[in-house]
């Protein structure tokens, strides 16, 4: 630890701003949470359905590779050449049969396996590579990978238990209530790098208060509103989260009443892009779950998201968002669902106001590092609630965070 | 309000056929866009328009998915109430810079236009910086003797978007 930080005296209901802005306290959140026991999310099985086809993303820091390697295998290897470590594949997405660097033509089976030196026994029996060199040696890294119901899942420490498992029995039923082995569908893409510390994010959506606060459109439409019949649950050990609640009526009363900003007379001019249908079972319209530390899976109404986390230094982190559909939805779910996307994402009516206050929080926090927020909505039990006035999922997180860091 | 557009052929193309009429409706939407007159924006659009700010990698792919969707005026009313009544967002200035227009031939009472666009956005006590790198696919039709815009397609190359996209382009 470089500073000798403490945690604040009120463990529970303080998160220190150092957290969010020491560039030590990031690397060792690069090694012990993005590279340690923990399943990152890299993509969907259904973008890349044919054999050598790939997708390039980011895990933590590191680029990798997800490749179809075989009609029923996909591989995650680091973009990595073992020769010189060049990131050798550029492109977001394509198709190859074999992986290849083009500094000096190293190939590698889809697999991750170097199958092609240039000159490895020299040239007219000049140079070459040693007698020693063992191509079996120096392959591209390959993850240990799981595809859970379509989606694809890959961690770099040995120690990671399986994926199931790291979610929790309880968090399996509320992950595969949206991912139910049904076939996926790509709608498309938002992507947007936003100025804050990446656990701004898995905050943002373990934090039901502000959503009844901030998002006055949710609120005024009934989307979502502090009195409706809402849920938190987190796992037995803090780090993941859901935030459940059902969709009411357009109406004042004394939750309102605390909303300086609330606008009763607002009216859409076009409301379909509110046509909301009940697809799943139970009376539930939101489910949005934090699975700790990559990425958010959202259903809120007809929206169905993934959100990838990608940090980037202590400051910063991308934010990929996948659109989906289920691939037997009818045209008109794919419509209703790309419309609803208009809630979402950068320019969304309710998100860009969490990229906007995540901006604002870091702005906060840089300066005054010694300082700390306060988490104290519900107390400072880490437990699950039937209600929503509450920051106990966040108070989960960073007890998890703690035991992880070594931050007693 | 317009009535939503009925195809009318030659008659009344005598605008759609003037360049300087057509030059003059998109100085004019980035005039008025500029100015933050958001209330005026959607006055540029037939009822029944399509408007998209949607990344190249989902164009060319063929996904539906737009960064900003609407299918009608009334969603790019929507729009601005949210942007004037519900949104939270940092005060800032955009200021568009549209390339030279490549205007095409009508058919069915439609021109196609082309042209660049770089929105360029200032923070408060930040330097400027460029939003969005597009190109524009608008298509202008004549509705009760003026030009107003029936479909516009903003395909930006810049898919890392700096956190938030505010105003429409």
């Amino acid at each position: 630890m470089s500073k000798n930080h403490t945690w604040p005296e009120d463990g529970r209901g303080r998160v220190p701003f150092w957290v969010y802005t020491d560039p030590q306290v990031y690397r060792e959140e690069i090694d012990k949470i993005w590279y340690g026991p923990h399943w990152l999310y890299v993509g969907l099985e259904c973008e890349i359905p044919n054999v050598g086809d790939f997708k390039t993303t980011t895990l933590g820091e590191r680029p990798v590779i997800m490749v179809r390697s075989g009609v029923d295998e996909i591989t995650v290897v680091e973009n990595r050449c073992a020769h010189r470590g060049l990131k050798f594949c550029q492109e977001r997405f394509g198709n190859r049969q074999d992986l290849l660097c083009p500094y000096h033509q190293w190939a590698y089976s889809l697999r991750g396996d170097l199958i092609g030196v240039p000159f490895r026994r020299g040239v007219k029996k000049q140079g070459g590579m040693p007698a020693d060199f063992d191509p079996s040696a120096n392959g591209l890294h390959r993850l240990r990978v799981e595809e859970a119901n379509g989606v694809v899942w890959a961690t770099f420490s040995d120690e990671t238990p399986s994926f199931r498992e790291y979610l929790g029995e309880r968090f399996w039923k509320h992950y595969t209530r949206v991912y139910d082995g049904r076939k996926l569908e790509v709608l498309g893409y938002n992507r947007q790098r936003i100025p804050g510390n990446w656990k701004l994010m898995q905050e943002n959506i373990k934090d039901p208060y502000h959503a009844g606060l901030l998002h006055v459109f949710f609120v005024t439409f009934g989307l979502f509103r502090a009195d409706q019949k809402s849920a938190v649950d987190i796992d037995d050990l803090g780090r993941h989260g859901i935030l459940i609640s059902r969709k009411g009526e357009k109406e004042q009363n004394e939750v309102t009443a605390d909303m300086r900003q609330f606008k009763s007379d607002l009216v859409l001019n076009d409301p379909r892009i509110l046509d909301v249908v009940q697809e799943f079972t139970g009376e539930e319209t939101v489910g949005m779950i934090t699975i700790f530390p990559s990425v958010i899976l959202q259903q809120q109404v007809n929206s169905l998201t993934t959100r990838q986390i990608v940090p980037s230094g202590p400051g910063a982190f991308d934010f990929h968002w996948t659109h989906w559909t289920y691939a037997d939805d009818s045209s008109e779910m794919k419509q209703r669902r790309t419309r609803q996307a208009n809630l979402f994402g950068p320019a969304g009516f309710v998100s860009a106001d969490d990229g906007e206050v995540i901006e604002f929080s870091q702005q906060g926090f840089s300066p005054s590092e010694d300082e700390a927020a306060l988490v104290t909505m519900g107390g400072r039990e880490i437990e699950c609630t039937d209600h929503m006035v509450t920051e106990t999922a966040i108070r989960g997180m960073y007890d998890y965070w703690r035991k992880v860091m070594g931050y007693a | 309000m317009h009535e939503a557009m009925e195809c009318q052929g030659a008659a009344g193309a005598g605008l759609l056929n003037s360049r300087e009429a057509i030059r003059d409706l998109f100085d004019d939407y980035y005039a008025t866009l500029d100015a933050v007159d958001l209330e005026a924006w959607p006055n540029f659009f037939t009822e029944d328009c399509v408007y998209r700010v949607i990344s190249r990698e989902n164009y060319e792919r063929g996904f539906s998915l737009a960064t900003i969707g609407a299918e009608s005026r009334g969603m790019l009313m929507d729009r601005v109430t949210g942007l004037r009544t519900t949104q939270v967002y940092a005060p800032r200035y955009y200021r568009r810079f549209a390339g030279p227009l490549k205007i095409g031939r009508g058919a069915d009472g439609a021109v196609p236009v082309e042209h660049n666009l770089l929105l360029v956005q200032t923070l408060i006590d930040k330097q400027s910086e460029i939003i969005l790198s597009a190109r524009c696919y608008d298509s202008v039709v004549e509705v009760d003797g003026r030009l107003a815009l029936e479909r516009r397609d903003v395909v930006f190359d810049s898919e890392m978007i700096p956190n938030s996209l505010i105003y429409p382009a």
